[in-house]
């Protein structure tokens, strides 16, 4: 669970958008952890969430995922 | 069976909850809504109150005057937050083109959806509606609501937003329209634990499951449309708050195939009641049809005079697959031709109903986008049993999830992935073989392909081989 965490993490300070889309988050997960599940990718994801270090975001009809603090933040 | 919530609850008692007075909620006369004005001039948005139908316009202005008349410390948002609603509105007819932002982040802490984040880009102009967020609120099963209950929501979001609602979206849940980014967490504190409310889906997420009225009222229903809505919801609450879907996902639950909310239409998952034995046919119910001492439909369509009723012209005649004939004097049903499209139980609900051993169809991809691209649903698995826990249906569910998360794009239903692999494919991950039901022309529509290891053989038989039983 802590790899897969370290691995969202620098996904997320260092991807070219601020925010990004479950699945490009669970490639580069892959890309590091070969074998991580979806399910156990987005729990990981859910603690981050928890911990505040992660954010979700809305599009309005789509949701992403983001790094607290980088690019748009809470008072837009 | 009877229900059993997933945990104790509590009933809902206005009296003890209530925030507002009668005096405070009935505070304006019909006489001074008649002259009252709101504060920004709209002709283009009051020409919608005009013509037969009711009018949000109008509704809005009432709202408008109630919350002018509230004292100033009974809102937590800005009073005129309905009037700068339709001045922006108006403003939007003028520019023909619209001032809201959308999206964003806002929410609710752990959750991902449930909360649609909105602003208006003339903040300067209208203040009030600077932020003008919308919470999706978990219909009840069936949407089966007490005065009490639809009281306390009121009240709650006229206290800590606009008081404007949507009863419902088109998903089914409550929408509450309009409030402001600190107001989010109270309400949903409040929701959750004083009225024992949770937020709907949105954004990537399972959307909230809806059902129809089911066994509550209808005999219709061939499974428990409520119970299991209530069950899926309950288990998947992981995939309802938090997104991790390439797109939005529907479950529908319908309790017959008269299909009450549209599960065939706009559900990515439609269960759908069916049955897999006979339609029960009572012959003396059809003799009273045929005799007019029963009305047809009901009496649904009984304001005007239609005529006597006609069997043959309105029931027979009209079956979709032909299957049904009089034979002496008696109603005949070839059951095995009978395709469930229901109109003849909808005729004749006294002779005619559905069978005893039921079950659930399962249809897969239909979306209902607004723009283009509307799809109807597959029909994928012909019949199920389903059962409380619904181990069956949960495995089906998991197993879909799981090649759509895998292999979905970004932003893509699973009615496009299945286009986009064949249907071929899908049954492949679900582990289902392919049945005519799920073609259109099976006899002249070349669907399913078939693999090599299906045929004896394989692909290296030779052709010399075939030639020496088949001459050219």
């Amino acid at each position: 669970m802590e790899d897969i965490k370290k691995a969202i993490l620098d996904f997320a300070e260092n991807s070219k958008k601020t925010k990004f889309y479950f699945s490009d988050m669970e490639k580069a997960v892959r890309k590091v952890i070969p074998d991580a599940k979806a399910r156990a990718v987005k729990k990981a994801a859910t603690e981050l969430i928890n911990e505040e270090k992660l954010i979700f975001f809305s599009t309005g009809s789509t949701s992403m995922y983001g790094l607290k603090g980088r690019g748009q933040t809470e008072d837009h | 069976m009877a229900f059993e919530p997933r945990e104790p609850q509590k009933e809902l008692k206005y009296d003890e909850l209530r925030i507002y007075t009668d005096e405070e909620l009935n505070n304006y006369t019909e006489e001074e809504l008649k002259d009252f004005k709101i504060k920004h001039d709209i002709p283009d948005v009051e020409e919608l109150e005009k013509g037969p139908w009711p009018s949000f316009v109008a509704d809005a202005k009432r709202e408008a005057l109630h919350r002018r008349k509230l004292a100033e410390d009974r809102m937590l948002i800005e009073r005129d937050v309905v009037e700068d609603l339709l001045g922006q509105l108006q403003v939007s007819f003028d520019d023909g083109e619209t001032h809201w932002k959308h999206g964003g982040i806002v929410g609710v802490f752990g959750y991902g959806g449930g909360v649609i984040g909105r602003y208006s880009d003339l903040q300067e102009k209208f203040p009030s509606i600077a932020h003008f967020h919308t919470l999706r609120v978990n219909q009840p099963a069936s949407k089966f609501y007490s005065t009490d209950y639809l009281r306390c929501i009121c009240d709650l979001w006229e206290y800590r937003g606009s008081g404007l609602m949507n009863m419902h979206g088109s998903t089914g849940d409550i929408i509450f329209l309009g409030t402001f980014t600190e107001q989010l967490e109270p309400i949903f504190y409040e929701l959750g634990h004083v009225l024992q409310q949770d937020l709907g889906g949105s954004g990537s997420n399972l959307r909230t499951p809806s059902c129809c009225i089911g066994r509550a009222r209808c005999e219709w229903a061939c499974f428990d449309t409520q119970d299991m809505c209530y069950e899926l919801t309950h288990y998947y609450q992981d995939e309802l708050h938090r997104p991790a879907f390439p797109y939005k996902f529907k479950f529908k639950f319908d309790g017959c195939p008269n299909c009450c909310v549209a599960s065939i239409a706009r559900a990515d998952m439609s269960f759908i009641g069916t049955w897999r034995d006979e339609i029960r046919i009572d012959q003396e119910a059809v003799q009273a049809y045929i005799n007019g001492e029963i009305q047809p439909n009901a009496g649904a369509h009984a304001g005007k005079d239609w005529g006597k009723f006609d069997i043959e012209k309105e029931v027979i005649n009209l079956c979709p697959t032909q299957c049904m004939w009089m034979e002496d004097g008696k109603l005949m049903i070839d059951n095995k031709e009978c395709t469930r499209c229901m109109h003849c139980i909808n005729v004749m609900p006294r002779a005619l109903r559905p069978g005893v051993d039921t079950g659930v169809s399962i249809l897969f991809g239909a979306k209902a986008p607004i723009l283009e691209g509307a799809q109807m649903s597959l029909l994928t698995v012909p019949f199920m049993k389903v059962e409380h826990p619904y181990d069956n249906v949960k495995e089906l569910i998991e197993k879909v999830w799981d090649w759509w998360m895998e292999e979905g794009k970004n932003r893509e239903r699973l009615g496009e992935l299945i286009q986009r692999w064949g249907v071929p494919k899908f049954l492949e991950v679900i582990g289902l073989p392919p049945m005519p039901q799920m073609v259109k022309e099976p006899r002249s529509n070349p669907y399913i392909f078939w693999k090599e290891e299906d045929v004896p053989g394989g692909w290296k038989r030779t052709i010399e081989d075939y030639r020496k039983r088949h001459v050219r």
